[in-house]
């Protein structure tokens, strides 16, 4: 029965690796040298796993104690053969085993001419992501280009956190005063998810953000207007009220590229109205989230450090609403990505 | 005591007698089934947490625990389950109740530290409890991350385990100096029961590597109540640094956790399918092997941190290299079962079920040693389901198997076998529930410590509510098992000596055993682990013993006392800001606790011990004692290196001056050849000139500290350590070598004190040849100190 319980977890593996969206078995680049190695271990794991179980089930089965029989069976001491036979086979696999992991190891370690540079830096508890040779910044969700490798530099600016996107690569630990590289590439466009894999606090399940993969064309597209970006001039009523309050309330921590808005203590908005989640890729973007959390964040968030904002009247709400949304480049729908 | 004739049955005793007697008693039975009692009480306990927060994950829009509710609940589970209960059962529990009956002896090496170690263990699960009333609970994980854990608090947590990490040092000691020291004739090494070789191997792996551990929590709480800190980037300090340390001990620690598991999965084996081991001395070997490999494994637990490729590679091996003398022992055990005649009574259930959990954890493991996967599995659901198998399903299993197995040795009860097999099968299929849906979260990308997750990923939801149930199938489970135990103690029938035909000197005494453990005296030619075999195949038969010659030691209120004292002080250290009067008077109080324990008699008469190498047991146990002082020191020097040699810890302009250093090494290196030359003149009884070489060293140890004070504060006035790293690299070591010169002098003043009152005399004087050499080591510390501090 164990067996049967075990051969139902892998195919449900399987199941799960088929059906949908977040997966270390996708085909990205490095997922596809781990599928790789995990094949090899698979066919080692099957023949062990059945050598032990089987022998383990036999055992069981054949040499149990007749009632009545009192008397002891043949006194065995130990067998050298046999120690040297299950000292030398696993020894053999291990070997092997440890060969293709150094193998794929430096393969996917190793830098990649032509790479996208992107620096991530954890806070608590939200991603900041910056262009270095664009000079651009944003957060939660990372715009990147599909079949052009990344190379993302990751460090924290508090405590330790770890930046995990399973369906493009492994993760890499944001530590405060350290540099920690991942290198990874999107096969195709996709919305996908990604966490922070190092306890980090109260809101450690909330600090999550998004990779958002665009067709090549699309990304330089994306790059060249968010360069030449400068928040639109209010287009409603509300709207302008909203960027006033924001202007007042608000600046201190957020930046809104081409406003006098400039604060760094929290996630850059200059795109916010182009996002498909808030609150670090928890969420999804929506003008009631976005009220909600506006009046206070650690309602939904424990331990947000934006301060909560009850003071602000429904009418206000809306208004920064209204601003907020009007913040987007024009022609593109991140929405329509599918999600992995 | 001496041991009276057979006792006359009297009334049942008052409770206050109950409580004194437990509270004062050094008998190693009683301390064993406290410890075990206390540590299944932490695994209650603690499986409750879990069962809750396995609620919580139900339905990620759940509120019930979030936050720094849910942080806490996981925290205090890993932390109880590990330091309190699975690090405990299967060692210092079952341990120090089945070493010395296994060995043919009447209690361990130094059975008054044995008790001081048991309450020290308890009082150190008082101060996690305590934390809840000072809103200080641990919520920054069981590995308590730097910088997270510091920025949370942790205070209570980081003392609570330097209490803890006291009480193993002493109790690994203690067993080591027992195994080693203290065996009845005729028992060499390689005819000690395989369950004893794992004891002396665990401890002997904890002596080692403790350090780590001591290292990191001293220097977190260090940070947390002074600034002073080898961590902090700000100054150059490294983080990463914390987890080296960490993980240097917390791997080793999982075979801490294992290797008693496996010596009481080897007896019950052989019990039960009625034949010896199979390839006894591989599995010693194996076990050796793991405890080696053991120590060069650590970094696989930081692959994620960004160390080079090569390092990586290097651990990877390591890792990958552990599973074969691992494998070597459950081969060996399915050889000892293979063409026996299986008993299939509730322990072997549990040894079976243990054999087919860790097969899977042990190719799990495998999997994990392949680096690019481990960036995957590493903090995510894969590896939450890779340790639970081989801690839980594992060695959890070792400690039910034990606990079955010996469970009418300790009562003196049988239990009703059809319960201790339901609950084997609801563990069993509990488990599984649990843990193999863990594995495919993993896959699908599931972090570890997350209140909540992505409900649109696709079955996230039914693998979280699989394995919740699983929660639940565990919970009856463990209702169960308490129902057959309070079923067992209530009216199970009597016990016979031996209910399974146990081979081990264990089953050759009443059940329960009397306080004296052995009424007769054993043959003492012993063939093989199994002398109950042996000698019935001899035909030889134990004798019995005159009662009057037997010798107990007294029970005593001091071990006690001490640590409730000792306790005060950590309280203090946890609680307030340093220094305060909590931290004071337990400090004082420890002193006195100390000064009646070293005058009290051990024994009411003098009595000789034989010992298998001739060394005192105080000798033999502050040798192996050392040894874990050695590595602290080792760990942190290592550390200081690193940053000094990375350019972080850059010595400043103006820094200790060199001559006093010498000064001070002139004072302690003199005393290190007095005390020598004391211990010399008391061996040969000469009793004046000892007692002047003794209060001499102990004036020059007073010295050496008031110079190191008055250096201390001139340095700190002129650069305190929160602004330079390389200050707080020396205060801290160069300060913690301090407090051992300090703990050395209190050790040779309780010796003095013992001369002054004429309480030794050259054949009993361990407390001296105790302190003397643990002088010795501060000295040799001391001499690295200079070197590294004043002169580089």
């Amino acid at each position: 029965m164990p067996r049967m319980l075990l051969s139902v977890g892998y195919l449900s593996l399987a199941g799960a690796a088929l059906a949908h969206n977040v997966t270390i078995l996708s085909d990205a680049p490095v997922n596809q040298e781990i599928t790789g190695l995990l094949w090899w271990v698979l066919i080692f794991a099957v023949i062990i796993f059945g050598v032990v179980a089987g022998a383990l089930a036999y055992t069981i089965w054949k040499f149990r104690a007749k009632p009545g029989d009192d008397e002891l069976p043949p006194q065995v001491h130990g067998n050298d053969r046999m120690e040297i036979i299950w000292t030398a086979i696993p020894l053999l696999i291990v070997m092997v085993l440890f060969v293709l992991t150094a193998q794929t190891l430096v393969k996917i370690k190793r830098p990649v001419a032509g790479s996208v540079p992107i620096e991530a830096t954890g806070w608590q508890f939200w991603w900041d992501f910056q262009y270095p040779d664009e000079g651009l910044r944003t957060a939660g969700e990372l715009v990147i280009p599909v079949g052009q490798p990344v190379e993302v530099k990751i460090t924290s600016g508090d405590v330790i956190h770890s930046f995990w996107p399973p369906s493009l690569t492994g993760k890499a630990d944001a530590v405060p005063g350290e540099d920690n590289y991942l290198r990874f590439m999107a096969t195709k466009p996709g919305n996908y998810y990604g966490y922070c894999a190092e306890l980090c606090g109260a809101s450690h399940a909330n600090m999550r953000f998004r990779i958002l993969a665009l067709e090549r064309e699309d990304y330089n597209r994306f790059i060249e207007a968010f360069k030449a970006y400068e928040a639109p001039a209010p287009a409603s009523e509300p709207a302008a009220r909203g960027q006033q309050l924001f202007n007042a309330q608000c600046a201190a921590c957020h930046t809104v590229k081409g406003t006098p808005a400039r604060g760094v203590i929290g996630p850059d908005l200059s795109l916010f109205g182009m996002r498909t989640t808030l609150g670090s890729g928890v969420w999804d973007n929506t003008p009631e989230n976005l009220k909600r959390w506006i009046k206070d964040s650690s309602a939904m968030k424990p331990s947000s450090k934006m301060p909560p904002f009850t003071q602000l009247s429904d009418t206000d709400l809306e208004a920064l609403a209204a601003y907020l949304y009007s913040l987007k480049l024009d022609g593109f729908d991140f929405a329509q990505l599918p999600r992995y | 005591m001496a041991v009276q004739a057979p006792e006359a049955r009297t009334a049942r005793p008052s409770w206050g007698a109950v409580i004194w007697d437990l509270l004062t008693t050094v008998d190693h039975k009683k301390i064993g089934l406290m410890y075990a009692f206390v540590a299944f009480l932490s695994f209650a306990i603690s499986g409750v947490l879990a069962l809750l927060f396995r609620i919580q994950l139900w339905d990620p829009a759940n509120q019930f625990l979030t936050g720094s509710a849910f942080n806490q609940m996981i925290t205090v589970h890993g932390a109880m389950m590990l330091f309190f209960f699975i690090l405990q059962a299967g060692l210092a529990g079952f341990g120090n109740f089945l070493v010395p009956l296994m060995l043919g002896e009447r209690d361990v090496a130094l059975p008054r530290i044995n008790a001081f170690s048991f309450w020290t263990f308890l009082f150190a699960i008082v101060l996690v409890v305590v934390s809840l009333f000072f809103g200080d609970v641990p919520q920054a994980g069981w590995t308590f991350y730097y910088p997270l854990s510091t920025s949370l608090g942790s205070a209570f947590y980081m003392a609570a385990i330097l209490l803890l990490g006291i009480s193993s040092l002493l109790s690994n000691a203690n067993f080591v100096a027992t195994i080693y020291n203290l065996r009845m004739k005729g028992m060499s090494l390689w005819k000690m029961p395989m369950y004893v070789w794992s004891i002396f191997a665990a401890s002997i792996l904890n002596l080692f590597t403790l350090a780590g551990l001591t290292a990191a929590t001293l220097v977190t709480l260090l940070d947390v109540k002074l600034g002073l800190t080898l961590f902090n980037p700000d100054l150059g300090g490294d983080p990463v640094l914390f987890q080296q340390f960490f993980w240097f001990y917390s791997h080793p620690t999982v075979y801490v956790m294992l290797l008693p598991y496996l010596g009481i999965l080897a007896e019950i084996s052989s019990t039960f399918a009625r034949k010896p081991l199979f390839g006894y001395k591989a599995m010693v070997y194996a076990q050796m092997g793991i405890v080696l490999l053991g120590m060069l494994v650590w970094a696989h637990h930081m692959f994620t941190v960004g160390q080079s490729a090569i390092f990586q590679i290097a651990f990877a091996f390591t890792t990958a290299l552990i599973a074969v003398p691992t494998g070597v022992k459950i081969f060996n055990l399915l050889g000892t079962l293979w063409g026996g005649k299986l008993v299939m009574k509730t322990p072997l259930y549990w040894v079976l079920g243990f054999i087919f959990n860790f097969l899977i954890g042990g190719i799990t493991g495998v999997m994990l040693s392949m680096v690019p996967f481990d960036y995957h599995a590493q903090d995510s659901y894969f590896v939450v389901a890779h340790f639970h198998n081989v801690l839980m399903a594992g060695s959890g299993f070792g400690a039910f198997a034990g606990l079955y197995y010996w469970w009418p040795k300790f009562t003196g009860r049988m239990y009703d076998d059809r319960l201790g097999k339901l609950h084997f099968w609801l563990f069993l299929v509990g488990y599984l529930l649990v843990f193999m849906p863990q594995y495919v979260m993993g896959f699908l990308g599931m972090p570890r410590r997350y209140y909540t997750y992505p409900a649109d990923v696709t079955g996230l939801v039914t693998l979280n509510q699989i394995s919740t149930i699983g929660a639940v199938v565990l919970t009856i489970g463990g209702l169960v098992w308490l129902w057959a135990m309070y079923k067992s103690l209530r009216s199970g029938p009597k016990a016979p000596a031996n209910p399974w035909g146990g081979w081990t000197l264990e089953w050759a005494t009443s059940s329960p055993p009397p306080a004296h453990n052995f009424d007769v005296k054993f043959p003492e030619k012993i063939e093989s682990e199994r002398p109950l075999y042996d000698w019935e195949r001899a035909g030889l038969k134990p004798e019995p013993v005159d009662p009057k010659t037997i010798h107990l030691p007294n029970s005593s209120f001091w071990p006690v006392f001490t640590s409730t004292a000792l306790f005060v002080m950590f309280f203090g250290m946890a609680a307030f800001d340093w220094p305060n009067g909590w931290m004071l008077a337990g400090a004082l109080l420890t002193l006195v606790g100390l000064v009646g324990w070293a005058l009290e008699p051990e024994y009411s008469h003098l009595v000789e011990h034989h010992t298998v190498t001739g060394k005192s047991q105080g000798w033999m146990g502050m040798a192996w004692f050392i040894t874990s002082e050695i590595g602290l020191f080792a760990i942190l020097i290592a550390g200081y290196l690193y940053l000094r040699l990375t350019g972080n810890a850059v010595p400043p302009e103006e820094r200790p001056a060199l001559w006093l250093a010498l000064v001070n090494t002139f004072f302690l290196v003199s005393s290190s050849f007095v005390v020598h030359s004391a211990h010399h003149d008391l061996k040969h009884g000469k009793a004046s000139p000892f007692k002047l070489g003794l209060l001499i060293t102990i004036v020059l140890g007073v010295v050496f500290l008031g110079v190191q004070g008055y250096e201390f504060a001139l340095a700190h006035q002129h650069l305190p350590w929160t602004e330079d790293l390389w200050m707080a690299a020396f205060f801290t070591i160069v300060g913690l070598h301090g407090l051992h010169v300090l703990i050395g002098a209190t050790g040779l003043s309780l010796a003095y004190l013992q001369a002054l009152l004429g309480r030794s005399d050259a054949k009993n004087h361990a407390t001296l040849e105790a302190a003397g050499m643990y002088w010795h080591l501060v000295d040799a510390v001391w001499l690295f100190i200079v070197v590294l501090f004043y002169v580089w």
